[in-house]
């Protein structure tokens, strides 16, 4: 049968992260619109943060990086 | 040995289709929001497909398990019944491509060969637990998880950024909607080397229990590639712009949700399909964007589409068995039939013309409906 447990796993795994990365990259865009000095490093910190999350996902998804 | 080439030349061409059909999934909403491109966009999604065919063989060496019953006591599945199946497959995916709907191209291969092998086989090679458990529940899970998913996501992304700001979600769209078609080609071209892996083992050909050789993985590679870069551009049209209109935050969220949805079952419990996911990613952002409206019309037709897909491919793959069963010549037959039938939906697809050129022009009488008005659409 259908394994319940896993599909719970999977929507509060899928929720968690799109939630981060939505709110990385929106923060970003909000805190990278303005001429003050400290708003652009946050945000470029902030699209950092962005690309580490795009890179866990690469590593997901290519199989030879995590033994399966 | 005329059956396998057969088998491997028609198991390449649905390979072609569902690289065609799915390029939509990844660059539907990258195309609908101007982030990309159109013939940008599908040639990026071409490109990685082909890397992602070449990252993993976990899949193809799986493809066979379960759903149709092997080894003691089951079928043994010949190569005239994958090919039967394979036919169905193509057919059912060409009918939805005409028909500009967002259909599964997984679910077409197994109602294809579901359908053979019940005809070659009886109803008993089916493992009915397995075909709900395994098809039909994540079939109706995956649209509602992206859904839902990509409502919340596009909530944040509105309640976070100001107007001016959204445009730059498009820079975002670009890497989401890259990893969807990265994750899309570790698992699609998988199927066809799995499905000919299989005709090759089943004719002696290649020792039992061996993985795909490398002419299979290469020339399956380049099959979705190539099918990608040509695009569906009547998918495109359908998950872009027919659902609901995009704004880039709405895109880049739809596109987070779907790789999220995506990347967390196929590493945590089990595998959906890209198609729904993504379909319901859109319609998703579109329920959570306030002022968007979803076309649930549109929706509706989707949704009937997964509802038939399996049996309508698993009917074709069944006649195709039930002709090629009379031999040499009724598979002969076979092939002459599907090749009519493609060039028919080919000849018909010509009437109304959809590219990159023509895209994003409305489609007379369909799409466009004044709001709040009761006037007749006219054609």
């Amino acid at each position: 049968m259908v394994n319940w447990q896993a599909f719970i796993v999977v929507v509060v795994a899928a929720i968690v992260a799109a939630c981060l990365l939505v709110t990385l990259f929106s923060t970003a865009l909000r805190v990278g619109d303005g001429a003050a000095p400290w708003r652009r490093l946050v945000a470029v910190s902030l699209y950092v943060l962005c690309g580490l999350v795009v890179c866990f996902g690469l590593y997901l998804i290519v199989p030879a990086l995590h033994g399966g | 040995m005329l059956v396998v080439a057969l088998v491997i030349a028609l198991a390449l061409f649905f390979d072609f289709t569902n690289g065609f059909h799915d390029t939509a999934n990844a660059m539907a909403t990258p195309i609908a929001t101007g982030a990309l491109k159109p013939k940008v966009a599908v040639a990026i999604a071409a490109v990685l497909n082909l890397v992602g065919a070449f990252l993993s063989t976990e899949v193809a060496k799986t493809i066979s398990g379960g759903l149709i019953r092997e080894g003691d006591g089951g079928v043994r599945i010949t190569p005239v019944l994958v090919l039967a199946g394979l036919i169905g497959a193509i057919v059912w995916n060409l009918v939805t491509w005409l028909l500009g709907l967002p259909s599964s191209s997984s679910h077409a291969l197994f109602g294809g060969l579901i359908g053979a092998v019940m005809v070659g086989a009886g109803f008993g090679a089916i493992d009915g637990g397995v075909l709900v458990s395994k098809i039909l529940i994540p079939a109706v899970l995956a649209p509602l998880t992206a859904g839902f998913v990509s409502f919340i996501a596009t909530r944040i992304a509105y309640t976070i950024t100001k107007k001016r700001e959204r445009d730059n979600f498009k820079i975002g769209q670009v890497f989401t909607s890259s990893l969807v078609s990265l994750a899309h080609g570790t698992n699609d071209a998988q199927k066809t080397m799995g499905v000919i892996t299989l005709t090759l083992i089943a004719a002696g050909l290649q020792p039992t229990g061996s993985g795909p050789e490398l002419w299979v993985i290469v020339a399956c590679a380049l099959a979705i590639a190539i099918g990608t870069y040509t695009g569906g551009w009547r998918i495109i049209r359908t998950l872009g712009k027919g659902i609901t209109d995009i704004e880039p935050a709405q895109g880049f969220a739809a596109e987070v949700a779907t790789t999220a949805t995506i990347l967390a079952s196929t590493n945590l419990g089990f595998a959906l399909s890209t198609t729904q996911v993504a379909s319901g990613s859109v319609i998703g952002t579109g329920v959570g964007r306030k002022g968007a409206s979803v076309r649930w019309r549109t929706a509706g037709r989707i949704a009937l589409g997964w509802l038939i897909t399996l049996p309508a491919s698993a009917v074709v793959g069944a006649a195709a068995a039930f002709v090629a069963g009379l031999g040499l010549w009724g598979v002969v037959l076979d092939v002459v039939l599907a090749a009519a039938a493609i060039l028919v939906i080919f000849v018909r697809s010509r009437r109304s013309h959809v590219d990159h050129r023509n895209l994003h022009l409305p489609v007379p009488g369909k799409f466009v409906r004044p709001k709040k008005r009761k006037t007749v659409a006219v054609r």
